[in-house]
């Protein structure tokens, strides 16, 4: 709903993660509804401080009056990247892809360097935070492995996006085979960046040339009777919500219809008898922090359901607090602050049930909460893929 | 793709819907919750208004309008209802002090003592009688608290304020998260010198853990001290309805947030699922028996058009007192407009009347006749409906 069904009622305020931090953020509620009142087509945004917004979207599935809250805010955030030159370290992570990509052909040399000293003052210069280790790059990417994997009557292609094909190809390749143990034909095709990143640093016509590209290659697939499974929530909501919404690509619906979250999808197949899942005993404790944006696909905890089947397990389900790290966002010096103050808050939560690992289906939430907390973060596949390994 | 089909799926998030869902995720079956925002609890005291007629908030009972909610639960059903929620509450961070039979007041934002039955643990020493002097301790610009207002024309209040470098009852909150910044509050409290009696805050001592910040602050100045709630955002409501959810959530339940129902599934007068409204493909949500606790006007359970007003999920039939022009009192400010009596009316099994669904029940501020703001009655009624409809579902599923 449009910003008139706003009724003030501050609901969003409260769950505003950047809000709670950052008194020069006016929160969702002004920044929203309230200012676009005020923006006009042709006139120059002056309101610099929507770019303080993370994107969790927290505030939007809050709203009791559904009002698209991060929506308003994110095509103001676009506006104003329109019209202002935007800092270098925003077309930098406005294409992740191709420098994840770099970064993995040299993966032996830039994993080195990006811990250097001296790269982290030229970092620092172009206006990114050093003070949480840069994710690290794998050669062995997942597009350098197996494609094709398992038969079966249920086919699905796999969405990896960038984390897992480039920082965590073993977690890819994890999925990749429990799907095919499943009965599941597995296929992975050369694909883009989902284009969030772009998105999120301003930079509308690359995450549409992405998402073009994406949405091309996934139709085709989907034409032929595979769904499109996802396992990076981010990249998930992206598929979902933004292919048919702001970046309206001609496929969107299409490809939006018939993607699924991976533990969705596993947890279906369980549920309706095509699959059994005998998971062994794990005997640990573990924090599951929910992913902000896993919350906004609205589709529940699908990985939470799964999770209790594993005996021995103890899960203590995390969904009050936004890792702060938010993507590329906590990457950038100005937001260092909201995202370290962010990180504590959350690793605090966490440390107070005396847990022994974290679990996140995001990587950019594990990259965080583990740095803060001290603990091992791992995905929820890693956990299932690990119970079924056990005789 | 067919989830697993729920014993019982709530509608609607707020304290009538927890209150069905925690009292049957612990009964074992397996439940979950749909709601399309968070709940008006949210923005209220947290502190939980049953009757404010009598002393004793059974007693108005009997002086209530003949369709009100509250005669199909019983005193005995109300008490039991209240006594759940306390039990609920006991094992989280933020219990509750007082018993369904006696209302209390407690020390308003504005000054006024507001009348009400159980509150949170970090209220239970609010003002009473007997306090000769209470001292208020703001924060420098925080908005929805001024408590001048509280101060005006009384001469046993007077306030100091502390700058926290932040002026929202959200980041002031956040800050008393971190045992840092307490050092220092607290410190600066104790050089203050206070005269003797009770201290007293907004509503912002921490989120999580309200009641160890209160009683770490209370031990180190030598005070007794308590919480007064704000004007909304409101911290307290926010922790009663966090707590909730997590609660629910701790107890096996599901939640599916931030979606509106797009479509309803019968067959017969049975409703077999509800889809929610998503980019795509909607999520189809199948369950045995469904509760329907949307809430009324403010949270869009209920929805008014020019001449009628409709219900937003299955479009039942409402109860609407008469047309537009008997809505509303000439003076705004005055309680009891005609409206508030709108709603949906249930029979004694919580089953709406007119319709053909077998297994739906309907409970909280979307119920006909309730008047909510006349009575004084809001999460008190939330939570005795939604326990009896609760009770009434699982009878209906054994
Ligand atoms: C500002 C304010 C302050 C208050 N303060 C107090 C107080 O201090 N003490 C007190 O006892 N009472 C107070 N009340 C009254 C009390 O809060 C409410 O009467 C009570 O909480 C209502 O609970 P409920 O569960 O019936 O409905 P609600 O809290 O309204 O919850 C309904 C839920 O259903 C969801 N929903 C609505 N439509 C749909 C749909 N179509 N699909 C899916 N989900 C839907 C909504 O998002 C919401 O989460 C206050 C009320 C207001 C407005
Ligand atoms: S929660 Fe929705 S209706 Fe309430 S202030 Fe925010 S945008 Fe407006
Ligand atoms: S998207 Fe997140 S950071 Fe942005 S306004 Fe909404 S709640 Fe705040």
């Amino acid at each position: 709903m449009s910003f008139e069904h706003c009724v003030r009622c501050t609901v969003c305020v409260e769950n505003c993660p950047v809000f709670k931090v950052e008194p020069l953020f006016p929160g969702p509620k002004q920044a929203g509804p309230d200012a676009q009142r005020f923006r006009l087509d042709g006139e120059k945004s002056v309101d610099q401080w929507v770019r303080l917004c993370s994107q969790c979207k927290r505030c939007e599935v809050s709203c009791p009056n559904d009002v698209e809250v991060s929506e308003i805010i994110l095509n103001a955030q676009l506006k104003y990247s329109r019209e202002h030159l935007s800092p270098f370290s925003s077309h930098l992570f406005a294409n992740t892809y191709y420098i994840s990509g770099l970064g993995s052909l040299a993966a032996p040399v830039f994993n080195r360097v990006s811990s250097w000293g001296i790269s982290k003052g030229v970092m620092s210069l172009l206006g990114i935070a050093t003070s949480l280790p840069f994710p690290s790059f794998r050669f062995l990417t997942l597009q350098r492995g197996w494609k094709r994997r398992g038969r079966g009557a249920r086919k699905v292609v796999f969405f990896h996006g960038c984390f897992l094909n480039f920082n965590r190809p073993d977690i890819g390749r994890g999925i990749r085979d429990l799907l095919a143990s499943l009965g599941v034909q597995v296929i992975i095709p050369k694909q883009s960046c989902c284009g969030l990143p772009a998105l999120g640093n301003g930079d509308l016509d690359m995450a549409r040339k992405y998402a073009q590209q994406n949405a091309a290659t996934l139709a085709r697939y989907i034409d032929k009777g595979h769904d499109v499974v996802y396992a990076c929530t981010s990249c998930g909501l992206t598929l979902v919500r933004d292919y048919p919404g702001v970046l309206d690509i001609t496929l969107g619906e299409k490809i939006s219809e018939n993607t699924y979250n991976v533990h969705e999808y596993l947890l279906s197949l369980i549920e309706n008898g095509y699959t059994e899942l005998a998971p062994a005993q794990v005997n640990m404790t573990i924090a599951y922090h929910i992913p902000c944006h896993l919350r906004a696909l609205g589709i529940g905890y699908p990985a939470a359901r799964i999770l209790e089947r594993i005996p021995g397990l103890t899960c203590h389900l995390m969904e009050d607090n936004c890792c702060g790290l938010s993507g590329s966002y906590g990457f950038k010096k100005k937001n260092q602050g909201i995202s370290r103050k962010l990180g504590q808050l959350a690793s605090s939560a966490i440390r107070e049930r005396e847990v022994e690992a974290i679990v996140s289906d995001c990587g950019a939430c594990r990259m965080q909460l583990s740095h803060y907390t001290g603990l091992p973060a791992f995905d929820p596949s890693e956990l299932i893929v690990e119970s079924m390994k056990k005789p | 793709m067919t989830p697993l089909t729920y014993d019982v799926v709530v509608i609607g998030g707020g304290m009538a819907g927890f209150t069905s869902a925690l009292y049957l995720t612990g009964q074992g079956y397996k439940v979950a919750i749909i709601s399309k925002g968070d709940p008006v609890c949210c923005l209220s005291t947290g502190c939980i208004d049953v009757l404010s007629s009598d002393k004793n908030p059974l007693d108005g009972i009997p002086g209530l309008s003949r369709d009100h909610p509250y005669h199909l639960v019983g005193k005995k059903g109300i008490t039991d209802a209240l006594n759940f929620f306390k039990r609920i509450m006991q094992d989280t961070p933020i219990p509750y002090s007082g018993t369904p039979r006696k209302n209390r007041t407690i020390l308003t934002p504005i000054g006024t003592a507001k009348t009400t039955c159980l509150v949170p643990m970090t209220m239970a020493g609010s003002e009473t009688e007997s306090d000769t002097y209470i001292h208020v301790i703001s924060f420098k610009g925080l908005k929805d608290f001024f408590p001048s207002y509280i101060t005006s024309g009384r001469r046993n209040i007077r306030f100091s304020l502390y700058d926290a470098g932040t002026s929202s009852t959200i980041g002031i909150a956040t800050l008393f998260e971190d045992k840092s910044f307490r050092r220092e509050f607290i410190s600066w409290i104790q050089n203050l010198e206070l005269p003797h009696g009770k201290v007293a805050f907004p509503a912002v001592l921490g989120i999580r853990n309200p009641l160890k910040i209160l009683t770490e602050i209370s031990d180190q100045i030598g005070r007794e001290i308590f919480e007064i709630p704000t004007l909304p955002p409101s911290i307290p409501g926010l922790r009663l309805f966090r707590t909730l959810k997590s609660s629910f959530i701790k107890s096996g339940g599901d939640n599916y947030w931030g979606k509106v129902i797009a479509s309803v599934e019968s067959q017969g007068d049975q409703i077999e699922a509800v889809t929610l409204k998503s980019p795509g493909r909607p999520s189809r949500v199948p369950g045995k028996a469904f509760i329907l606790s949307t809430g009324s006007f403010v949270s869009g359970g209920l929805y008014a058009t020019r001449n009628t007003v409709k219900e937003t999920v299955f479009d039942l039939p409402v109860f609407v007192p008469g047309t537009r022009k008997d809505w509303f009192k000439e003076d705004f400010f005055q309680a009891g407009h005609a409206i508030e009596t709108a709603g949906i009316k249930v029979d004694s099994s919580f089953r709406p009347v007119n319709t053909r669904f077998g297994n739906l029940f309907v409970s909280g501020s979307i119920l006909s006749h309730a008047e909510i703001m006349k009575n004084h009655c809001g999460h008190g009624l939330a939570i005795a409906t939604g326990f009896r409809a609760a009770k009434i579902c699982e009878e209906f599923l054994s």
